[in-house]
């Protein structure tokens, strides 16, 4: 089982800190995505973009990041935006019939599932360039340079790209049973990164600093994946149904549960050793800390559940 | 004038064309290399560098051009919007969307590589577009490159590309389609990236607002031109010579503008859309609004 190392997270509390942000993410995101005509493509876009049961990991992680280094919250909600937005583009195709083929997502029925695959590929191709010109168009001319955003602009591309989720989409479909690592890693590791590295650039971190974000963001971000995967290997064990198991590759799936806990400690380890660098910067590095705790925490409650 | 140079040819379109071309085929060569893994970046390729005719990088060029900017400035939107092209036909092509098997004269996307891998090709293409605009466009204030960015990020999503899909796929099998209705259709379909182009190279090539306003009808007048043309061509021309399936709005009984305003009046109507197109373009100097002028008479009167 997870050893519980007492840690800042005690004493911070994530939840006010996360529901806070969430909240505030919530009414940005459902602004950004008015119903006009034609109704049906905005309608399929908020579905899965507004889903109730979205953790909006990668959007808190992006302003925590942000502040991590003093900067405005106003300058990151934007690029927060965007990617909670790529971010639902992706799922959306990934749970296609002719890709993973998952009928329901967060409890819900997949987008496809509501309106038909054809839209569903529209609403993932139209969520794609709102995240982009959603950056554009409202982040703080005063608050980020434009230098800064295009940076921010390419990163999130080159997440989303040929060498990042899509070549882990291609892999969990295509690759080798042994391919689980880099599956992992650009599927679920890259969206960290991503999110972490955009938080960094928009604050005007340094390079040293961006690649410590980098190395952090990604490490939690397959950690999420890794801790999800045994709960679902668990649930699945439990329940002695073969239906139940996904397509994709998991850690669990691969190397069973005992190694997969392993590889979430290495990990947890090595998110918070990248943070220890950035010491300096005091209190503010809390809420970066109380992610990869949450990451692995949550699975106490949901696993004493079952 | 006009006749003037109708009848002394001071540019030469085909040489233009030809030139052109071959630089953004070069470009795009260069820019989408075949990295691991292979087979995706093997399916963007295969449907990228397809022998396109490469309307919509060569107005881009143009538009750079015209308003005092050079290719090279111009060179990785041009590319960028042929990826977003190149992305919504093998989305378009799709057994889910339009169910085409043939594009370009070659089979489609999906029937080379599968299904997942063609929806995969399409998102990576459309990710690039934005990554190399905005990390290859070199010698242009960052400003002009953000306002770019955005201008094609509109042109692709709800009030572009996508609405336009939209609305056709649900137009289908409807029998009041009117014109105002394909208007809708095809000003986001088609001219919706079209104008993109244009405004992407006046941006970044420095053009005033003015400037860039009267591209940007320009390309819209344009945009409705192509597909005018296109309707007209599809009934009246067969499957070789298009390199597409021709007859296949008629099969689908869909809305178009021969079957709303009949084959006569549909050819009335593009020529005075490219009229409107060329008025716009009255303010600049003729000598480098040629090539402009020359890619309106040629999406006019091109027979494929």
């Amino acid at each position: 089982s997870f050893s519980s190392t007492p840690s800042l997270s005690t004493q911070f509390d994530l939840k006010t800190y996360w529901t806070t942000l969430i909240g505030e993410i919530n009414k940005k995101l459902d602004e950004a995505i008015p119903v006009q005509y034609p109704e049906k493509i905005y309608e399929a876009m908020r579905y899965s973009v507004l889903a109730k049961a979205a953790k909006r990991a990668p959007p808190v992680m992006c302003v925590a990041a942000c502040e991590l280094f003093g900067g405005n919250r106003l300058a990151a909600f934007p690029t927060a935006c965007a990617l909670e937005m790529v971010h639902a583009a992706s799922l959306i195709h990934d749970d296609l019939p002719c890709m993973d083929d998952d009928p329901s997502r967060r409890g819900k029925p997949s987008n496809h599932k509501i309106y038909g695959v054809d839209m569903a590929i529209l609403a993932g191709d139209a969520l794609f360039p709102l995240g982009f010109r959603h950056i554009v168009s409202h982040t703080p001319s005063d608050l980020v340079p434009e230098t800064r955003l295009l940076r921010v602009i390419t990163e999130i591309a080159r997440a989303v790209g040929s060498t990042g989720m899509a070549a882990g989409q291609f892999l969990d479909l295509k690759g080798e049973p042994n391919s689980v690592e880099f599956v992992q890693e650009k599927k679920f590791g890259e969206m960290g990164e991503c999110s972490a590295v955009c938080g960094g650039l928009l604050a005007g971190a340094e390079d040293d600093e961006l690649q410590r974000l980098r190395r952090y963001g990604r490490a939690v971000g397959v950690l999420y994946q890794v801790v999800d995967d045994v709960l679902e290997e668990k649930k699945r064990e439990n329940e002695e149904n073969e239906e139940t198991m996904k397509k994709g590759k998991s850690y669990a799936g691969v190397y069973g549960v005992e190694k997969a806990l392993e590889v979430a400690e290495e990990l947890r380890a090595k998110a918070k050793k990248e943070l220890d660098g950035f010491e300096k910067y005091g209190e503010s590095v809390t809420p970066l800390y109380s992610f990869v705790d949450y990451a692995v925490d949550r699975g106490f409650s949901v696993d004493s559940a079952s | 004038e006009e006749e003037e140079s109708e009848s002394e040819p001071t540019f030469s379109f085909k040489n233009y064309v030809a030139l052109k071309a071959n630089s953004v085929n070069q470009a795009l060569e260069a820019c989408v290399s075949l990295k691991d893994p292979k087979k995706i970046h093997e399916a963007m390729r295969y449907s990228l560098l397809a022998s396109g005719k490469r309307v919509r990088p060569m107005l881009c060029i143009a538009a750079c051009e015209l308003v005092g900017g050079t290719e090279s400035i111009a060179m990785p939107a041009a590319c960028a919007v042929e990826m977003i092209h190149t992305m919504s036909l093998i989305h378009d092509d799709l057994p889910c969307m339009d169910n085409d098997d043939l594009r370009r004269g070659k089979p489609t996307n999906h029937k080379v590589f599968g299904e997942d891998v063609a929806v995969l090709a399409g998102d990576a293409l459309l990710a690039f577009a934005f990554e190399h605009i905005a990390v290859s466009t070199v010698g242009v204030p960052p400003a002009r490159v953000i306002r770019a960015v955005g201008e094609l990020a509109r042109s692709i999503g709800t009030e572009g590309l996508v609405a336009g899909q939209v609305v056709d796929i649900c137009s289908e099998g409807l029998s009041d389609v009117g014109l105002e209705h394909l208007e809708f259709i095809h000003l986001h379909k088609t001219a919706a990236l079209l104008e993109a182009a244009v405004v992407l190279g006046a941006i970044l090539g420095g053009g005033s607002h003015e400037e860039v306003e009267k591209l940007r009808n320009f390309a819209r007048y344009i945009g409705l031109l192509f597909q005018v043309v296109d309707d007209i061509l599809d009934v009246t021309k067969s499957s070789r010579e298009l390199g597409k399936t021709a007859g296949k709005d008629l099969v689908a009984d869909k809305a178009t503008y021969p079957k709303l305003m009949g084959i006569e009046k549909s050819k009335e109507f593009a020529d005075k859309l490219n009229k409107d197109a060329q008025d716009q373009l009255s303010a600049f100097d003729p000598e480098k609004a040629a090539p402009l002028i020359a890619l309106a008479n040629y999406i006019a009167n091109r027979q494929n």
